[in-house]
């Protein structure tokens, strides 16, 4: 019952700490540069160049604003969204809820098995082989239950996505170029620029992300008096997370952009990072893709199926066998099998897989986002930690920005 | 059969046939333990005064809503204050069902006339429910018949069910007192799946002794989450009551001023148990081990040992009690007895023609896997823990702590909710 860390070399305790401080920021950075992450700012830089940041930086805003408002949520309540929604506006709207996050964290666990097939393909081993082989071996781990200390490997592999900051040292930008087109809003009307400005969105302010924060906060069971130090961990977490993408988008700018190379796929992805790695840039980059879609594959179709359970009641945890929980087993099953054969199907185009389905995260987020707002704003429910007017007015408009890019996408498309 | 769902949004008549308004909400009232009695309806779109309107004035429920009386005549309703409102505060939340020993989520509830009177039966938690809430009744039918078994409608009575509203007092402990009598490994499970204010409401209700039995099935989270909103002597009570062994991985928890504070509370005997418990590492033998055995000196005869284990302290807090450690006067194991061959042994005879003097044991650092392979190798109940240099029998290590470690216990399987705990 004596701590054991005490034993630990005074080194290997001081990393550990280091570990602990960045914890949530370190968790909330990996999530956004999952797999479909790496993809998407990729493409986005290496096709519009830098004039993506200003971007990256009104998504900011909107992201920390409405984790925030999740973790809030958590705190207050020390329930799930996925409890709260139902308690508040019953059967119907939930199960509509429900579908669209369903439909949502499949496309994205999809995205993720893309991932590992592009990732796989570096390394020269076949997607039939790469896919099959990840998707087993993630549910047997996380059935087994024993699957934290690969969390935290993956975590590792998934500070490769620190190189691209390093790359971006290498071959110094002109900040001023880039700091001039990150504050010039810059529009296009055509159907691509639109679709990746949604995936952008849809892969930074995930309605799987919202799940996940405010079911860990209210795991963690925060003391509202503590809350100040909570809401900075989101903040920071969040606002982490999209440097990293901006230095992806700066990176493939300075690098592809302004070779005229446009990312279609992983291997000219992996160009980017030749200033730093050379020839090794496409093991690198593979690393990190890897690291990024297991460690998502590993709490995607989990995390969709309990909050799927937790709507409806039905049994739910690994810790009750097969025959107790069914659909529990059931959703979890469904959702890795499609998503491992749906990357499966021959010649389709992974890269172009990974940033479409987070295109559809986006059109889907209003929806939850809608939602949310109305249960961060119950007086009833939140008290004295209802939503403030700065927190409303930023969220209702990153609401309704979202929809008004959605809507001139489809009319763009109509007309 | 009448479903709560049927009902709301539906017109409600009075005896000539004038809408009065749209149903709103079911108010019952849920003090008395067994039966809820329909006590009013919630109306709007009604005027003011008609709000609430009294129960005795429902004519019928089904196939539609009418009154007894002319609308003119209609008497409102004056709230008691313990009214439950069903839309308000039962339908789509969590429950526990008693009987099925888990937590679920309500679907439906189900409303009954009996005479002159309506009441709530029960609750419906089963997956026709939910169809019947989306408006696909005819489906289930139609799925039942495709797969030609029938959608069960599981309703569990009202009487089995546990509502578990932190902030109602009165509710919370009838609640309580429905689910103290569920095995503690249960109610641990129930809680660990519930919300912190909940759970922590609940438990804080419970009586020392169930608490502490709950709280030895339950995860660390919980066990600190508890402990840590009792006030500090409760807390050293209900540590007094858990297992030493459990106790110590408690307080081994906590920051050390907490837990020195709570040691310091408890009595003077369970404290020196927890305390040398806390100096073996966790994954030791000395870290699962209980100290409380029984034990009877060696000289005895087996009628005296009888007579002196009736009276000893250590034999009636040992809960296991399947063996008994003979001992000499410093403490030194001398050998061990089952309590099979002690009761059916002649009163007269010495013990030391009984015991077995050579018991297999192990040592407070053994690592608690050799424990386990030593209890299992040789078909043992418990596993005495004695000090290498001084013989000195500390305690021992019991079957179903021992099998902890090899087949951990629920939480310890659970991955987190989102993985990210």
């Amino acid at each position: 019952m004596k701590k054991q860390n005490l034993k630990l070399p005074l080194w290997l305790r001081k990393i550990g700490l280091i570990f602990t401080i960045l914890g949530p920021g370190l968790i909330t950075a990996s999530a956004d540069n999952d797999a479909p992450g790496i993809a998407t700012y990729s493409s986005a830089g290496s096709t519009y160049g830098y004039s993506f940041i200003w971007i990256i930086i009104v998504i900011t805003i909107g992201e920390v604003v409405i984790q925030e408002m999740a973790a809030r949520m958590g705190a207050v309540t020390g329930k799930g969204t996925a409890d709260l929604i139902r308690e508040r506006f019953g059967v119907k709207i939930t199960a509509f809820a429900m579908l669209c996050l369903l439909l949502a964290n499949l496309g994205t666990t999809v995205a993720q098995f893309a991932g590992v097939a592009a990732a796989g393909e570096l390394f020269g081993v076949s997607r039939y082989i790469s896919v099959p082989v990840a998707a087993l071996l993630i549910s047997f781990l996380i059935l087994r239950g024993n699957y934290k200390n690969i969390e935290k490997l993956l975590l590792i592999l998934c500070l490769s996505s620190l190189s691209y900051v390093i790359t971006v040292f290498l071959i110094k930008p002109d900040w001023g170029l880039v700091l001039r087109d990150a504050i010039t809003p810059n529009i296009q009307f055509e159907t691509d620029y639109i679709l990746a400005v949604l995936a952008v969105i849809g892969t930074t302010i995930t309605p799987w992300g919202i799940f996940y924060l405010q079911a860990s906060v209210a795991d963690r069971g925060t003391d509202m008096a503590k809350y100040g130090q909570t809401r900075l961990d989101v903040m920071f977490g969040s606002a982490w997370g999209n440097i990293i993408s901006a230095f992806i988008i700066i990176t493939t700018a300075a690098t592809l952009f302004t070779a005229g190379i446009q990312v279609n796929d992983a291997q000219t992805a992996a160009l980017a990072l030749r200033p730093l790695a050379g020839e090794w840039s496409s093991l690198l980059f593979a690393i990190g893709l890897l690291g990024a879609s297991l460690l998502a594959v590993s709490v995607l179709p989990l995390a969709t199926t309990y909050a799927f359970c937790e709507a409806f009641g039905f049994e739910r945890g690994l810790n009750r066998p097969m025959r107790d929980a069914p659909i529990f087993y059931g959703i979890f099953g469904v959702i890795t099998m499609v998503s491992m054969l749906v990357v499966l199907i021959p010649g389709l185009p992974l890269f172009r897989i990974m940033v479409l389905s987070q295109s559809l995260n986006a059109i889907l987020l209003p929806v939850l986002l809608i939602l949310v707002l109305i249960l961060a704003n119950d007086h009833q429910l939140m008290g004295k930690w209802k939503n403030g007017t700065v927190a409303n007015v930023l969220s209702i408009g990153m609401t309704v920005l979202i929809f008004i890019v959605t809507v001139v996408l489809f009319a763009g498309e109509l007309l | 059969m009448i479903y709560l769902s049927q009902l709301l949004n539906q017109k409600v008549w009075d005896a000539f046939g004038h809408v009065v308004g749209l149903l709103d909400d079911i108010l019952v009232n849920s003090t008395e333990k067994q039966i809820a009695p329909v006590a009013a309806l919630e109306l709007r779109k009604a005027r003011p005064e008609l709000r609430l309107i009294d129960a005795k004035m429902i004519a019928s429920l089904w196939p539609s809503i009418t009154l007894k009386v002319d609308i003119s005549k209609v008497e409102p309703y004056q709230p008691k204050g313990h009214e439950l409102p069903l839309k308000k505060r039962v339908l789509d939340q969590q429950i526990v069902d008693i009987e099925g020993r888990r937590l679920v989520r309500v679907n439906d509830l189900q409303i009954a006339r009996q005479g002159d009177s309506f009441f709530l039966t029960g609750v419906d938690a089963s997956s026709s429910g939910l169809l019947r809430r989306l408006g696909l009744e005819g489906l289930s039918k139609s799925v039942g018949k495709a797969i030609n078994k029938k959608i069960a409608t599981h309703v569990i009575p009202w009487e089995f069910v546990a509502s578990i509203e932190h902030d109602d007092p009165l509710r919370l402990s009838v609640s309580q007192s429905r689910l103290v009598q569920m095995p503690p490994a249960d109610i641990a499970a129930i809680l660990d799946d519930l919300d912190r204010h909940t759970s922590k409401a609940l438990l804080q209700g419970f009586p020392n002794e169930e608490l502490a039995d709950t709280l030895e099935e339950s995860s660390p989270e919980v066990q600190q989450a508890v402990l840590s909103q009792l006030h500090p002597e409760r807390a050293a009570d209900v540590l007094e009551e858990m297992d030493p062994d459990e106790a110590a991985d408690l307080l081994a928890d906590l920051d050390d001023q907490t837990s020195e504070q709570l040691l310091r509370l408890m009595e003077d005997e369970d404290e020196e148990d927890v305390r040398t418990l806390l100096a073996y590492p966790e994954d030791s033998s000395g870290g699962i081990m209980t100290t409380e055995f029984a034990h009877v000196p060696a000289d005895f005869n087996v009628g005296q040992a009888l007579d002196f284990l009736r009276s000893s302290e250590d034999a009636l807090e040992d809960e296991f009690m399947y063996y008994v450690y003979i001992l000499d006067e410093q403490g030194r194991l001398k050998g061990v007895i089952s309590l099979r061959d002690l009761v059916t042994a002649p009163l007269d005879k010495p013990l030391s023609d009984w015991f077995d003097d050579d018991p297999v044991v192990v040592n407070p650092l053994t690592p608690q896997e050799e424990a386990a392979y030593l209890i299992a190798k040789y078909d043992l109940m418990a596993i005495p823990v004695v000090d290498p240099a001084t013989h000195v029998m500390l305690g021992i290590v019991t079957v179903d702590d021992a099998l902890d470690t090899v087949l951990p216990t629920a939480w310890k399987k659970k991955l987190p909710r989102f993985a990210g705990r």
